[in-house]
This record gives C-alpha cells, sequence and structure tokens, in this order.
C-alpha cells in the first residue's frame, strides 16, 4: 500500500527536555489516520516536523512518497493548534493571500474560495473584515483556509477543539468526504470518542514516544473481548474489589470492568446480580478510551475524561 | 520568489490601503507647510498695537533724539512708538514708583529710565509688564545706543556720519570649494544635511516599529503558523520587510513630489512678502548626496528592521517589548548626540571612527558626506562594514524569529536567544 506520510525514528529535543524521541509511524493513503496521546505528549511538535516548521534533530519524514521540503508544502493542508487569521483582511482578500502562498494563481484561488464560501454559506461576508466575523464563522474561514487548495494530504491538529456542535459536525463531514475523494486525513486529539468513529488507523503518543500504532480494529482485537460493559443504578464501587475483576473504569452510571485472562464474564454478572439495578450488561471490545488509559497509566486519566 | 513576492504586496496594500497612511501622507507635508507659512502668514496679518513708553531722561539730552529716531511705523502707517516724556523730579524714585503704576494699570506698555550719567557710561533701565519680546527689546536699546554714541561723538567733535563710515561692519560671505568651483553657501549645506539626517533617523525608527508590531499582531492573532505551512520564516521576514520598507518609499516619493512642488512655488511665494528672503540661495545639492542616501537608507533600514524584527518575535505584547527596545533606541539616539561633533569636525579621527560604526553609519556617514566628502575609502568601508552586520543581523534574527514567532508566554532571556540561534 502507497503511504501518504512516513515518518522515520524522528527525535527533537530542546536542551534536556526530549519533545519527541525516535518516532516513526505510516498512513495508508486514502485512510483517516488518528494521531493519539495526552497533551504534551508531542502530538503538536510531531505534526510541526512534519510540516517543516521544525526541523528535526534525527530521522526522515516523506510525505506522498517524496522526501518532505518546502515545495511539498503547497500539496498539504494545514489546521493548526493554534488558529489564527490577519483580523485586520478581508475575507476574500485572506483566502486569495494563503492560496496564492500555497502556489494557486490568482485566478484558481478566486475560483476556489468563492467555491468555499458558498459552500460554507459565507458568500455574503466576502468582504467584511475577520474581525466582523463571528467565533463560528472564523472557524469556518479557517477550515477553508486549511482545503482551498486541494491538497492531497490534510493535517489537523486538534481539529474538534473549540468547535460548536455546528461546525463539528461540518468537519467531521468533509473529513469523511476528502476521504472517499482519495486523499488522506491525518489529526491528533486527545478526544478517544472521535477516533472510534472516524480513524482506520491510529497512534498513540506518550511522553515523547510511540506507544502504540496500527488498525484500529486490529488493535481493539488484540485487547481482547474480557471488557464487560455495565448500566447501572446504585453504588457499583465494589465490583473492583472481586478477585475476577482486573480493574473498573466507574462512571457513576456507566462502568467498564476490565477481567482477568480466563474469567468467565457469566461469573462476574452472577455476582453483581441482586446488589445493583443492573440496565445493561455487555460483553464487548475495549473501548479506545480503556486501551488508552491502560497504556497511558492512570495518571491521564483526568486529562482523558475531563475533555 | 513568488511567495515572497505574495507577501510582500500583502504587506505594502494592508498599510497602504489603511486610513492612518493616507491621512499621515497628505497631513505630513501639510503639517510641514503650514509649520513654515502660519507664522510668516500671522505675522503679515498682524498690524500689531500702537505702544506708549514713559520715559524719564535725568541728562535731559537724550529724549528728543530717541523720540526721533524710535519712528518705527506700523502698517497702516502709524508711528509704534509713543514716547511720553516724564520731567525728572528731585525724588526720581518716587516718579520711578508712580511710573510703574502706571505700567501696572496699562497705562504705560513699559517705561524707560535714562540716568544722568548716560553720557559718561551709566546704564539705562527698561521697566516693563514681560520682558520677553526680545525683538522689541532690541529695537528700542540699539536705537537708544545710536542716539547715545552720536551725542557722545558729538560732544568729543567727531563727525558721526564719518565715523559710521569708519566703522562700518565688514562682510564674510561662506564659500564653499568644490571641485566644480566656488560656491556660496548660507548655511544651506547644514540645512540640506541636518534634514536628510532627521528623515533618516525618523525613518528607522517609525517603519522599524511598524515592522515590529506586525511581527506581533501575527504572533498574537496565531495567524503565523498558518503562514507557515506555506512557507519558511525567513520568507515571510523578508517580504515583511520589504513591504514595509516600499511603504516608506512611497511616503518619500509623495513627500518629494511634494517637497520639489513647494521649493519652485513656495519660495516665490516666500520671496514676494519678505524680499530679504531672496537671500537665502537653495543651496545646489551634489547628485550622489542622493545617491548616498538611498544606500544608507536601504542599509539602515535593514539593520534597524531586522532587529525590531526580531524584538518582535520575542514579546508577546508591545508593552512587553518597550524594555527592549531601549538599547536600539540607544544606537539611533548616540549618533544624533554626536551629530555636532561631527559636523565641527568632519575629518578629525573621532568622526572618522565614529562613523565607521556600523550602528552609527547610517546617520554620521551620511552626515559626513553632506558636510565635507571623505575619501572614498572611508565610504566605501563603512558601507562595506555595514553590508557585513545587515547580513550578520538578518542571519542571526531569521534564527531567532522562526523559534521566536512560535513561543508564547514567558519572555525569553539572553541565555535562552543564544540557544535559539544555535539550534538547527
Amino acid at each position: 500500500m502507497i503511504n501518504a506520510l512516513e515518518v522515520q525514528n524522528i527525535t527533537k529535543k530542546y536542551g534536556d527536555f526530549s519533545a519527541v524521541e525516535d518516532l516513526s509511524f505510516r498512513v495508508p493513503a486514502g485512510t483517516v489516520y488518528g494521531l493519539l496521546g495526552p497533551n504534551g505528549a508531542g502530538k503538536t511538535t510531531t505534526i510541526r516536523m512534519v510540516m517543516n516548521i521544525i526541523i528535526p534533530d534525527q530521522g526522515s519524514i516523506k510525505v506522498l512518497n517524496e522526501t518532505m521540503d518546502e515545495r511539498m508544502k503547497e500539496r498539504i493542508g494545514y489546521l493548526p493548534e493554534d488558529r489564527g487569521l490577519y483580523p485586520k483582511m478581508k475575507v476574500g482578500e485572506l483566502l486569495l493571500f494563503l492560496a496564492e502562498i500555497k502556489g494557486l494563481s490568482r485566478d484558481r484561488a478566486r475560483k476556489a474560495s468563492d467555491f468555499w464560501l458558498s459552500r460554507f454559506d459565507l458568500a455574503d461576508w466576502k468582504n467584511k473584515k475577520v474581525e466582523q466575523l463571528s467565533k463560528g464563522m472564523q472557524q469556518k474561514v479557517q477550515f477553508i483556509v486549511t482545503v482551498l487548495h486541494e491538497p492531497e494530504l490534510i493535517i489537523l491538529d486538534e481539529p474538534f477543539a473549540g468547535l460548536d456542535p455546528v461546525n463539528t459536525k461540518l468537519i467531521k463531514d468533509i473529513m469523511l468526504e476528502m476521504k472517499e475523494k482519495g486523499r488522506t486525513v491525518v489529526f491528533s486529539t486527545h478526544r478517544m470518542e472521535q477516533v472510534e468513529m472516524i480513524c482506520d488507523n491510529i497512534c498513540l503518543i506518550n511522553k515523547a514516544r510511540l506507544v502504540l500504532e496500527g488498525n484500529l480494529s486490529q488493535i481493539k482485537k488484540q485487547h481482547g473481548k474480557n471488557t464487560a460493559v455495565l448500566e447501572y443504578e446504585g453504588d457499583g464501587g465494589f465490583i473492583g474489589a472481586f478477585p475476577e475483576v482486573e480493574k473498573i473504569d466507574d462512571y457513576g452510571k456507566y462502568m467498564e470492568i476490565k477481567l482477568r485472562e480466563k474469567v468467565d464474564p457469566q461469573d462476574v454478572l452472577s455476582k453483581i446480580v441482586g446488589r445493583v439495578r443492573i440496565n445493561r450488561f455487555e460483553v464487548q471490545e475495549p473501548s479506545l478510551n480503556a486501551i488508552f488509559i491502560e497504556k497511558v497509566g492512570e495518571r491521564h486519566e483526568q486529562d482523558m475524561v475531563g475533555h | 520568489m513568488s511567495k515572497i513576492w505574495s507577501v510582500i504586496k500583502r504587506e505594502y496594500l494592508q498599510i497602504v490601503k489603511t486610513k492612518g497612511f493616507i491621512i499621515g501622507t497628505i497631513l505630513g507635508p501639510v503639517l510641514m507647510a503650514a509649520l513654515v507659512l502660519i507664522p510668516i502668514a500671522a505675522q503679515l496679518a498682524t498690524v500689531g498695537e500702537q505702544k506708549t513708553i514713559g520715559v524719564i531722561d535725568a541728562s535731559g539730552e537724550i529724549f528728543p533724539g530717541l523720540d526721533k529716531k524710535l519712528d518705527h511705523k506700523m502698517k497702516d502707517g502709524r508711528r509704534r512708538y509713543i514716547l511720553q516724556e516724564f520731567a525728572p523730579t528731585t525724588d526720581v524714585n518716587s516718579l520711578r514708583l508712580v511710573l510703574s503704576q502706571k505700567v501696572l494699570s496699562k497705562e504705560l506698555s513699559a517705561y524707560l529710565y535714562i540716568p544722568g550719567n548716560i553720557l559718561e557710561g551709566g546704564e539705562t533701565e527698561y521697566v516693563s509688564l514681560h520682558v520677553s519680546d526680545f525683538e522689541e527689546i532690541r529695537r528700542i536699546s540699539e536705537t537708544l545706543n545710536g542716539v547715545v554714541v552720536e551725542k557722545r561723538l558729538n560732544r568729543a567733535g567727531l563727525d558721526p556720519q564719518k565715523i559710521a563710515q569708519f566703522i562700518r561692519h565688514v562682510g564674510m560671505k561662506t564659500i564653499k570649494a568644490t571641485a566644480k568651483g566656488e560656491e556660496e553657501d548660507t548655511g544651506g549645506t547644514f540645512a540640506v544635511s541636518y534634514l536628510l539626517v532627521l528623515i533618516l533617523y525618523m525613518t528607522l525608527f517609525f517603519y522599524g516599529a511598524i515592522i515590529m508590531r506586525g511581527v506581533i499582531e501575527e504572533k498574537n492573532s496565531r495567524v503565523v503558523e498558518v503562514v507557515l505551512s506555506s512557507l519558511r520564516p525567513f520568507q515571510l521576514m523578508v517580504g515583511k520587510m520589504l513591504g514595509i520598507g516600499a511603504v516608506g518609499f512611497t511616503q518619500y516619493a509623495i513627500w518629494a513630489l511634494f517637497g520639489f512642488g513647494l521649493t519652485r512655488y513656495g519660495r516665490a511665494f516666500v520671496v514676494s512678502s519678505f524680499p530679504a528672503a531672496s537671500a537665502f540661495k537653495m543651496p545646489s545639492i551634489p547628485a550622489y548626496i542622493f545617491i548616498y542616501f538611498v544606500v544608507f537608507f536601504i542599509l539602515g533600514y535593514f539593520l534597524y528592521g531586522t532587529l525590531y524584527a526580531a524584538i518582535g518575535a520575542m514579546v508577546n505584547s508591545e508593552k512587553e517589548a518597550q524594555q527592549l527596545l531601549m538599547p536600539i533606541t540607544m544606537f539611533l539616539i548616540v549618533p544624533m548626540l554626536l551629530m555636532m561633533l561631527v559636523l565641527r569636525s568632519p575629518s578629525s579621527s573621532i568622526s572618522v571612527i565614529l562613523s565607521l560604526i556600523p550602528f552609527f553609519a547610517p546617520i554620521l556617514m551620511l552626515m559626513r558626506i553632506c558636510v565635507l566628502l571623505p575619501p572614498f575609502t572611508q565610504v566605501a568601508g563603512s558601507i562595506v562594514l555595514l553590508v557585513l552586520t545587515v547580513l550578520l543581523m538578518i542571519w542571526i534574527t531569521a534564527r531567532i524569529y522562526r523559534i521566536g514567532i512560535l513561543m508564547y508566554g514567558k519572555r525569553p532571556d539572553l541565555r535562552e536567544i543564544l540557544k535559539w540561534i544555535r539550534y538547527k
């Protein structure tokens, strides 16, 4: 399979601090790829190195089967974690400028910006200054900037952060639309539910290093059918003390129970019956969140759930 | 290259289209013209008021002469000063007290006390509510002086008219020796070189600050990373500096046209109202001065522009930048303070050394070129040093810039900056 992005053994150090350490992963063309990790894991540094904004100390990066260099930037669409537009520029002028530095001719830039503005219902705002737009509209403009030049590879750093539900859906739809067109989407996030909805492959980074990489459904299979989901009413804290149970993630009304090897879930169910009111008990693959927490450690639990 | 061009275009249009630029560009010369023309017009328009001056002539010999000589006319032809004599009494002090009261009550605009020994060297006294109209005081003092000297000469049996001829002031023209021959210079060289240096000085300050503000704005609005996903930090920096520099050139071109028009037609206006002004000749400024002006303008702009860009990249807000601007401000102010030293002795070794220092060269070498063209080796030397420094500064700044523009939060200290410069 052709890879849209190949990262090989990249390392970036700032003095004694390692931002990224010996990281490698591959993104197959035409897929949606999730770059996961808690805050400060090195996701943004990795993405900036892919974009040639930061130069890695070691390692190599190949984009669309070519070594990453300035020229390749024109074939990539990038949404940085820190969003921003020139507040004093008119929307139309801003899009033209940003398309031009992506290598589009003025004529093509104008057509593309008109197309996307009308698609996002912003055609009437073309001659307004960016600062006059609402926050939601600015987010749309920001997203237009990312896809305006029809990039083959789209890299989104925390694309859903701070978005309202309408724009969240809009971006998710466009990501899937791009995939259908055969383009590749890479995005970073620390929110697992989005990853499960749209990603084909993932990699998990923690403390500058790769923890896990591969196809999402395969990863889930590898982690086995030793997880049960319980929806209940009452106080379920006692379940964690069962010898059959390795650990629980208790959300109050909902609980993920990780079972020890060779334990029959039915035994556990029979021990719970009568002590809490059970609305649902289901044996399933572990959620990505559970895998994530298992790999990254309890310390980051707050991070994950809090968002 | 075409990407740099896009950045240049954006920077240029974003500034040129603002109201601030349009107003500043039009208002600048209008203000300058107003500064020159309003006082002239005001002087032309005011008739002034007639003033009554009381005179106590204790010598009894001066008043008639003074009354005759102090006959300055106002625009409407009336006498400006009406002298009113008060015969000295035995008690002069009580009379002076009375006149003092009259001055206070504005019955008299002033009074003049001429002592009895005036011809032997006594001093006169001028009493008024305020003694800040130097022009008027000089006029009265000189007239009085003339009258007294004439009396003294008469008493000694000399003919004042002959004496006046003997002691007539000897004029001295100031002439510059140039390769094309000798040229009269009534201070024009100084005025022009001062003006050119002042323009250079203000530009470096003004456009440097615009560069810095632009960098800070890109950082604060977080747009910089979007731009960097299409081009190199270096391209952004150079494009920004060239674009803003082009704005500077546009502004000067407009002002130069305006200045040309003003000297062409404005001078006729000034001379027609002040015939004396025709004595001031526009100095003929050799073309090389303008060429060097442009050279030092460009080099100075890049030298200071990179410094401002680096500071913009290091800080989060303009307020934070103020402290870091101190050294730059010093670099710019020191040559302005040293200017008089260089003007007085443009070829002294201290002037030569100072004008070779790259951070001072744009101002001081230009000053020397205006006053007295230094040997070519010195000019070339300062330009070479300046070019090398500019290249070094661009290299250093580019390295600070590429890291700084993505850094938010705590301002880096010097150690950290040095680390940035060393990063790959």
